[in-house]
């Protein structure tokens, strides 16, 4: 096994990736998710978020009283299609079928 | 391939009524009815179950308690589900995911080795366009974990929507939900207590009596735009169910978690959350069949160390690498020192588990271990003014900053007293 | 090549001959094609990161299969750009033509299919209609129950959105541009030739002409200058799946709900649908919030097409804004009244893959005067007059 230090694991992204994104002048935490897929993966950022805000505080590339995390985006747990597919009005109603297709705009 | 060695054992013989057999790969594994699937498959020797996504490391389970994505299997046909979260029954299927080539064999397994400096996927056989055509064919094929659910369970599976008013909802039962909750619930409030674990693991998850109200579901989102909250039934549960939940006031006690210690080699299989580690124990009257090292920060370390019969337990700062292939097997401490072991358990200090409290729009603080839902001293949250609040919202428990659970007990009923006395104040 | 891919320290010089506002695709393509002329004297100052906008919030498909002729032509032009642009930027892309395949469920959809497809065979574009079974063929996990007809084009496509951002941004700063990210441009003063750009920092541009290219943001622009085009943000959510071994090959719309998905290089499933009725902005606050309501109308879609996605579960969904114009054309071209100020915005949910073809084009009209006939359409000074009666009806989503 080759030595990596990993700071995701869902998506494979290792401490010299960070690096690599930080030379690239990429210093907040919503620009490394997006260089390097950081907290993009199953767990949805729960392991890497508070890794990376250490890590850039560390490096006063961030400021232990103002950073963030990035957007807490839903589902925080998995949800399956079907059972989003149960939800009744109000929440369906707008796109079926019977829609005048011009108006789905 | 070697026998498996099993990590974990069990503390007393199983009871023949409680016993079940799951079909992992084929092959049966002895388990105990409704325990996680996770333990069986230690006690089994059954460790790494899929591979990473970039550099095709194997891996296995890390958190123990369905918060990472690493003990993700197939499970009764269907992909990407957690094993440690699933309960077992006779005859569930388990999968492996992932892998590529005959059982053992994986040739991607070599990506590892070949890509020692790592793998910038953005700028990797860029060109010439040829050759770019031929990286992403072969990277399409190795992407995404697990394969289509079988269409028969698919098509067939069942599922309705749940509509709940409570006065309140609490989020989490653990020491500061379920806290909470009976306080709330004593004083005749119409109380409704939601968390995604089992009833038999949150009755050794944390101290203190359940809720009457209880719901076991994992609370997915909060739309103050739509002025609801929404819930779903465990994947594996039929008939699927979505609750949408329009509250008075919300109790969250969402509790921390794990965030990763950044050592080297912090990803192989048989590395796992200390923390997760013992409850799971506790959960299915196993112990480890292997000697463990802790490295863990704060005082709780020693204790988890302790709990777990730990050979040694260190911090993070004296870890030089973790060692291992296919199972860890070792840690070396800077002077040199090597700790020979079957399972490392990690023991950083909790982080909130904020994203519920975010989407709701309270305002989060970093604290050095994590990011804090902030609140005023009895409780209630401080909110962004721009976010709808069709509801009062209130924080207790380990949300506030880790605390721990005789903490965080407290704080639950201390922060639900709070909250009655302001519901009283409306009325 | 470059390191860099925009900087909020890179320094920005006092004089440019043009400044960029908006470092998305459109910005940021339109700085890469001016550099590829020889315009090098060029600042594209973003107010945030790059991607944080649309660019970085859409699904990432190119399609010819439009409903007039012009935009199928530009597309099958943005798609031949594409072919090659991986390697001209230095940077993947992930483009995949898997196709994109229409659904028809209603005799007025499958009268539209028909129409296109005619439309597209004179056009050159090389779309063929299909029978359900057919249609099932390509995707054999579609209910060809209530398909009437489908239309498929092998050479549509979808890409990863963000590296295209990235590459453009890259490969201008090799050629001299300047990329200025984490910059609010905060005033426009109007100068004799020309504008001065004032920024949050209190830095100041000064630029013979300015773009604007901020998509769903550029009515903040505009009215600083008491300007007021008739394109306004619209919210529009999407999602994508848990990561599965590849079992999608194109990119499928449902022409009669506007439901959409395609499976990415990671094995997500990316979907999104139209709520026509959604709550559009009345300020410009642009809040980029999610909703069960899209959850839900977009699952009971979804599992209605492809009953095997039933159990499949959602990872995450995300809202980004559209930049609609009332006749789904985009503004491009000088500003009645402020002729330095260059319009680069109304793309319409579609900017992300007009923008290979439409940033070149742009970029050869600021340097050399070249014509085109898309600009005639795209002029900002359309809304002057009647309201035109052509509608483009190939808008998704």
């Amino acid at each position: 096994m080759t030595r990596r230090v990993f700071v995701c694991r869902c998506e494979d992204v290792t401490l010299d990736e960070i690096d690599h994104a930080i030379a690239r002048e990429l210093t907040t935490i919503e620009e490394i998710k997006r260089y390097t897929g950081l907290g993009t993966g199953p767990c949805q950022g729960r392991e890497c978020m508070v890794p990376l805000a250490r890590l850039l505080c560390e490096r006063g590339l961030a400021e232990p009283a103002t950073v963030q995390p990035f957007t807490a985006r839903p589902p925080t747990e998995p949800v399956t299609f079907a059972a989003l597919a149960s939800a009744q009005p109000p929440y369906t109603g707008a796109a079926d079928d019977d829609k005048d297709p011009e108006a789905a705009r | 391939m070697s026998k498996p060695r099993p990590l974990l054992e069990l503390a007393s013989p199983l009871p023949a009524d409680e016993a079940v057999t799951l079909e992992f790969d084929g092959a049966p594994i002895p388990a105990r009815a409704g325990e996680p699937v996770s333990a069986a498959l230690l006690r089994a020797g059954v460790l790494a179950t899929t591979r990473s996504p970039k550099y095709r490391r194997p891996r296995g389970p890390y958190c123990l308690r369905g918060e990472c994505g690493s003990c993700q299997v197939r499970i009764a046909g269907q992909p990407n589900l957690r094993a440690c979260t699933a309960l077992a029954r006779d005859r569930l299927a388990i999968t492996p995911q992932n892998r590529w080539g005959p059982r053992g064999l994986d040739p991607t397994g070599l990506i590892d080795q070949v890509f020692r400096g790592g793998i910038d996927h953005h700028h990797l056989v860029v060109r010439p366009r040829i050759a770019n055509a031929v990286m992403q064919k072969v990277a399409r094929t190795m992407t995404g974990f697990g394969t289509l659910p079988d269409p028969a369970t698919s098509a067939a599976a069942e599922a309705r929507q749940v509509v709940h008013t409570p006065t309140v909802l609490v989020v989490g039962a653990g020491a500061a939900g379920r806290r909470a909750a009976r306080h709330l619930e004593a004083a005749g409030v119409d109380v409704l207590c939601v968390d995604r674990r089992d009833r038999a693991t949150l009755e050794v998850a944390a101290p203190g009596p359940l809720p009457a109200e209880l719901l076991r579901a994992g609370v997915f989102a909060a739309y103050p735009h739509e002025g609801l909250w929404t819930a779903a039934s465990d994947p594996l549960e039929a008939p699927l169910e979505l609750h949408t939940i329009h509250p008075r006031a919300v109790l969250l006690a969402t509790g921390a978690r794990d965030p990763l210690l950044p050592l080297a080699n912090n990803d192989l299989p048989g590395v796992v959350s200390a923390r997760g580690l013992h409850l799971l124990l506790t959960r299915s009257g196993s112990r480890p069949a292997v000697p463990v090292v802790v490295i863990g920060e704060g005082d709780e370390a020693a204790i988890l160390g302790e709990a777990l019969g730990a050979a040694a337990v260190v911090g993070p700062e004296e870890v030089v690498e973790i060692h291992g292939g296919d199972a860890v097997d070792g840690v070396t401490l800077k002077g040199g020192r090597r700790i020979a072991c079957g399972l490392v358990a990690l023991a950083p200090i909790p982080a909130p588990t904020h994203e519920l409290a975010a989407q709701a729009g309270i305002t989060l603080r970093f604290d050095g271990h994590g990011f804090a839902a902030t609140s005023d001293e009895r409780g209630r949250a401080i909110v962004d003014p721009a976010m709808p609040q069709p509801w009062t919202l209130w924080v207790a428990g380990d949300l506030r900053g880790y605390m721990g659970p005789t903490a965080a007990a407290a704080d639950g009923e201390a922060v639900a007293a709070a909250l009655l006395e302001s519901l009283e104040g409306a009325r | 090549m470059s390191t860099s891919m925009g900087s909020p320290r890179a320094p920005l010089p006092e004089r440019v001959d043009i400044a960029i506002i908006g470092g998305g695709i459109m910005g940021l393509g339109l700085a890469h094609n001016l550099a590829a002329l020889g315009q090098r004297s060029v600042a594209v100052i973003e107010r945030s990161y790059l991607v944080s906008g649309a660019s970085g919030r859409n699904g990432g498909g190119l399609r010819m299969q439009w409903g007039d002729a012009g935009n199928v032509a530009l597309m099958m032009e943005s798609i031949e750009i594409c072919r090659g642009l991986a390697q001209e930027l230095g940077i993947n892309l992930w483009f995949r033509q898997g196709g994109y395949l229409f659904v028809a469920r209603s005799e007025a959809s499958e009268a539209r299919l028909h129409r296109n497809a005619e439309l597209h065979r004179e056009v050159g574009a090389p779309t063929r209609l299909l029978s359900p079974t057919e249609a099932q063929a390509i995707v054999p996990h579609l209910d060809p129950g209530p398909i009437r007809a489908a239309t498929y084009n092998p050479e549509d496509g979808v890409v990863f959105p963000w590296p295209f951002v990235w590459g453009y941004a890259a490969r201008a700063i090799d050629r001299g541009v300047v990329v200025r990210t984490h910059t609010e441009i905060v005033d426009l003063l109007p100068e004799a030739r020309g504008f001065t750009l004032v920024c949050a920092s209190g830095e100041r541009v000064s630029a013979e002409r300015v773009v604007n290219a901020t998509g769903a943001w550029s009515n903040q622009i505009n009215r600083r200058l008491g300007i007021d085009f008739p394109n306004r943000p619209h919210r529009h959510e999407i999602l994508s799946s848990e990561p599965l071994r590849p079992f999608l090959d194109p990119l499928v719309v449902d022409l009669d709900s506007g439901l959409y998905f395609s499976q990415s290089t990671r094995g997500e499933l990316v979907t999104g649908i139209s709520l026509p009725d959604v709550d559009g902005y009345d300020d410009d606050s642009l809040a980029l919030h999610s909703s069960l309501r899209f959850l839900a109308v977009l699952a009971a879609r979804l599992t209605a097409l492809m009953p095997i996605t039933r159990s499949l579960k959602v990872l995450r969904q995300w809202t980004g804004p559209y930049d609609v114009s009332p006749d789904g054309d985009a503004i491009v071209g000088p500003t009645p009244g402020h002729p330095d100020l260059i319009q680069l915005c109304g793309f319409t949910g579609h900017g992300f893959m007009m923008a290979p073809a439409a940033t070149r084009l742009v970029a050869r009209w600021l340097v050399r005067g070249e014509a085109h006939p898309m600009l005639q359409r795209w002029d900002p000074a359309r809304f002057k007059g009647a309201p035109t009666s052509r509608r483009e009806d190939m808008i998704i989503g």
